[in-house]
């Protein structure tokens, strides 16, 4: 049985075609298969953001990417992906790459952006909504940096800038034997997120003496915006906000434990979702609470809404309305005890008034407030900014840094201090708050307390907080809720999801993926190596061939020292 | 172009051995399943050797730096065995000298070629990664195949009892320089490293 086996071997080795072929073949075939190797370099990449709003589409549309690694300077760029450093990256250039057909852009950031000089950073933050307003079939993606990536960058930035400028024998060997790169990416393609819910919360604290109270809005939106979704921190804009609004919560909730202090306004606080996505976790609110419940404290006498939005920063501070208010109203009221406040207690900041009409005609509303203004109530909006469209609102270079403490609690102080003038109606009685009636004096005299304040702003930026990434079970939400549970009595959250036959906004997925850089030669490469490897098996069959030529010269060396023995 | 560099590769490692054999006239004897027999004794060899290795070595724990003299000769020692697989094969095989050596590296070497190198070239040649190592270990079989031929050789010239008295020495060196191969280079390996850190220590001290 077993000379016949051989035998069979026999025969596939030499020559019988068919046999080798439905035995060796198939076996081949059935194995080629792709297989995860390992990778020269596996890094995390953060894709541009791509959303819907009210139809119109923003952004990034497609995230799969399998393609070799180019930077900017190589001639070839279609169907390559265009790797470039922060320091290195303009709009021309970014242009030139999609005009050319790149296969996807990687934009490769510094692990920490305060190294960074101030005019890249700020010419990066006004490219950023340029970015982003065009719809883009290329995928890109931005990248945190490390040695490793850096090297790649620089290996592939001398393979391609010197593409043109050497003789044909040198570009020759240059391509046969270089370390080109191929990055791919290991997600699928990005689709609709179905049935995303923004949240938002409210709190309240009811005032004392009587039924129909009038009652104080104050509103500040948590989440952020920048061009990639997991990059985007919201320092500034708006965890300054979001921060502000929960120590206010907290000195109104422990001036109305006492009876002395309990003043005659209802104070509300929300703090919405969607705020960077055209305001929507407020005007669901709104919705919900004009139109779909019966008695509502929006519904009554609303005093006035005053929105808090990117006040971490900045020596002026602008009152942004859609109305100039009447004199004799509320808040009239408080727009005199600003400036009031400002002048005597805080020189050094300049305060104005910025009056701007709704403009229902354009593709965004400008601040919180007129959304509230929309539906006829009177709102403000307080920031440090000058006008809706800077470029700080929507970065992703809004870190930490960017917030600076002491301002921030001035602000605090400040907005505190005008609030509680009009809240207690102090104009006439006296000039400062400091020498009122002791509970008072003792609750506000122990100030803001900045401490909370730095710490909430550290928590606030520690994650990423895109509308696209905080769901309903997200732990920024929850934290909130605790604390705003803390201070005010009744909180709830309230859930937006997009309409299903036309839907206000549409997330996609997709966000982060896992990139790998694989180190690979040009296919040249292989030819040459089976060149070589075909040219070395001739010389080896020569050898052994001839072995007895080389045998016989072996002894003749060795010979002559046994003769002289 | 993987494929392509797995193929590349592949005749890297495999063609000399089929030139071997169909050069050296083993094919004109019909020696394809003798050789097949020396493979698997070669097996046999290296189960035997293995189960041996984890019964009576256990892993030994202790400092990293330190290179456990004793214990890698004792495991060095274990490769004696592969002296005696050899001799085993071409003591089953009559036959010319030359037909006995020349069948018992073959197959040998062939295994060893299959079983451990066929696989890594397999899943790590195919792959989108370049690396040169798949080429080095292709290029390390052709020089796999010489040394087993000439281990072979020195097997055979052991065995014989009319090998003239000079060459008993020289023959039983190189047998013991082919069993501990490794464990001299690990040891020459680590003497130059104490040698060096030394030296540089007294400099810079």
């Amino acid at each position: 049985m077993f000379e016949e086996a051989s035998e069979v071997f026999d025969n596939m080795f030499k020559s019988s075609f068919p046999l080798t072929f439905i035995v060796f073949i198939p076996a081949v075939l059935i194995l080629v298969s792709p297989l995860p190797a390992e990778a020269a370099h596996e890094f995390t990449v953060y894709r541009m953001q791509q959303y819907d709003l009210q139809g119109q589409p923003y952004g990034t549309r497609n995230a799969i990417l399998n393609t070799e690694a180019r930077t900017v300077e190589a001639e070839v760029l279609s169907r390559r992906c265009v790797i470039m450093r922060l320091v290195d990256f303009s709009y021309e250039r970014y242009q030139k790459a999609l005009r050319q057909s790149a296969g996807a852009v990687v934009i490769i950031l510094p692990k920490n952006m305060s190294t960074m000089p101030q005019d890249i950073v700020q010419q990066f933050m006004e490219l950023e909504p340029e970015m982003l307003a065009t719809e883009t079939i290329v995928p890109v993606y931005f990248a945190l940096e490390d040695d490793e990536l850096l090297s790649i960058y620089t290996q592939t930035l001398t393979s391609s800038s010197s593409q043109g400028s050497s003789s044909a024998a040198e570009v020759l060997i240059h391509t046969a034997t270089a370390n080109g790169f191929q990055m791919v990416t290991s997600g699928a393609q990005s689709k609709a997120v179905s049935d995303w819910s923004i949240t938002s919360l409210e709190g309240r604290l009811a005032g004392t003496g009587g039924e129909d109270l009038p009652t104080i809005v104050l509103v500040a939106h948590y989440d952020s915006f920048g061009v990639a979704p997991w990059l985007s921190y919201g320092a500034d804009s708006n965890g300054s906000g979001v921060s502000m609004l929960l120590e206010l919560a907290r000195l109104f909730s422990r001036l109305y434990t006492y009876k002395r202090t309990h003043a005659g306004y209802n104070l509300l606080f929300f703090v919405s979702g969607g705020g960077k996505f055209n305001y929507q976790g407020t005007k669901r609110w709104l919705e919900d609470n004009l139109d779909h419940t019966d008695s509502s404290l929006l519904q009554d006498n609303v005093a006035f809404v005053l929105c808090l939005d990117t006040l971490g920063n900045g020596d002026s501070l602008h009152l942004h309305v859609s109305k100039p208010p009447k004199e004799g109203t509320p808040q009239y009221a408080l727009l005199k005890e600003l400036e009031t406040v400002v002048s005597s207690q805080y020189p050094e900041v300049k305060f104005s008034m910025v009056h701007k009409k709704i403009n229902l005609a354009d593709d965004t509303l400008a601040w919180e407030h007129e959304r509230f203004g929309i539906r006829r109530l009177p709102a403000f909006t307080l920031s440090h900014l000058n006008s809706h469209r800077e470029a700080q609102r929507s970065s992703i270079m809004d870190v930490r840094p960017h917030v600076d403490l002491r301002k921030l609690s001035r602000n605090t102080k400040l907005i505190a201090e005008a609030l509680a003038r009009v809240i207690y109606n102090l104009t006439e009685k006296v000039k400062s708050l400091v020498c009122l009636c002791d509970p008072l004096c003792c609750v506000l005299g122990q100030q803001v307390q900045e401490e909370q304040l730095s710490s909430v702003v550290d928590w606030l930026t520690a994650q990423p907080r895109a509308a696209q990434l905080v769901d309903k079970d997200s732990s920024v939400v929850s934290t909130l809720e605790y604390h705003l549970g803390r201070y005010l009595k009744d909180v709830r959250r309230h859930y937006v999801k997009a309409d299903k036959r036309d839907p206000e906004f549409v997330f996609y997925d997709q966000l982060k993926q896992t990139m790998n850089a694989y180190r690979v030669k040009p296919a040249i490469f292989d030819l040459l190596l089976a060149v070589c490897i075909a040219a070395y098996l001739g010389v080896i069959y020569l050898a052994i061939q001839h072995f007895g030529v080389l045998y016989s010269l072996v002894r003749r060396i060795t010979a002559p020292k046994t003769k002289q023995h | 172009m993987t494929l392509f560099h797995f193929g590349n590769c592949f005749a890297l490692a495999y063609f000399p051995y089929f030139i071997t054999y169909k050069c050296s006239g083993l094919s004109e004897y019909n020696a394809f399943w003798r050789c097949v027999q020396a493979g698997a004794t070669y097996l046999f060899v290296q189960l035997c050797k293995m189960l041996f290795l984890a019964t009576f070595f256990p892993t030994w724990e202790g400092g990293a730096g330190v290179y456990d003299f004793v214990g890698e000769f004792m495991k060095a020692t274990v490769d004696l065995a592969d002296l005696l697989g050899l001799h085993l094969v071409m003591s089953r095989n009559a036959g010319k000298g030359e037909y006995k050596i020349m069948v018992a590296a073959m197959g040998w070497a062939t295994a060893e070629l299959v079983m451990s190198r066929c696989i890594p070239l397999w899943v790590g040649a195919r792959g989108i990664e370049f690396d040169w190592k798949y080429i080095q270990m292709s290029f390390d079989s052709n020089i796999s195949l010489v040394h087993y031929i000439a281990m072979a050789a020195v097997v055979w010239m052991f065995t014989r009892y009319d090998l003239p008295k000079s060459f008993r020495l020289p023959v039983t060196v190189l047998l013991g320089l082919c069993v501990y191969k490794a464990f001299l280079m690990e040891c020459l390996d680590c003497t130059a490293k104490a040698i060096l850190t030394f030296y540089c220590f007294n400099t810079f001290m």
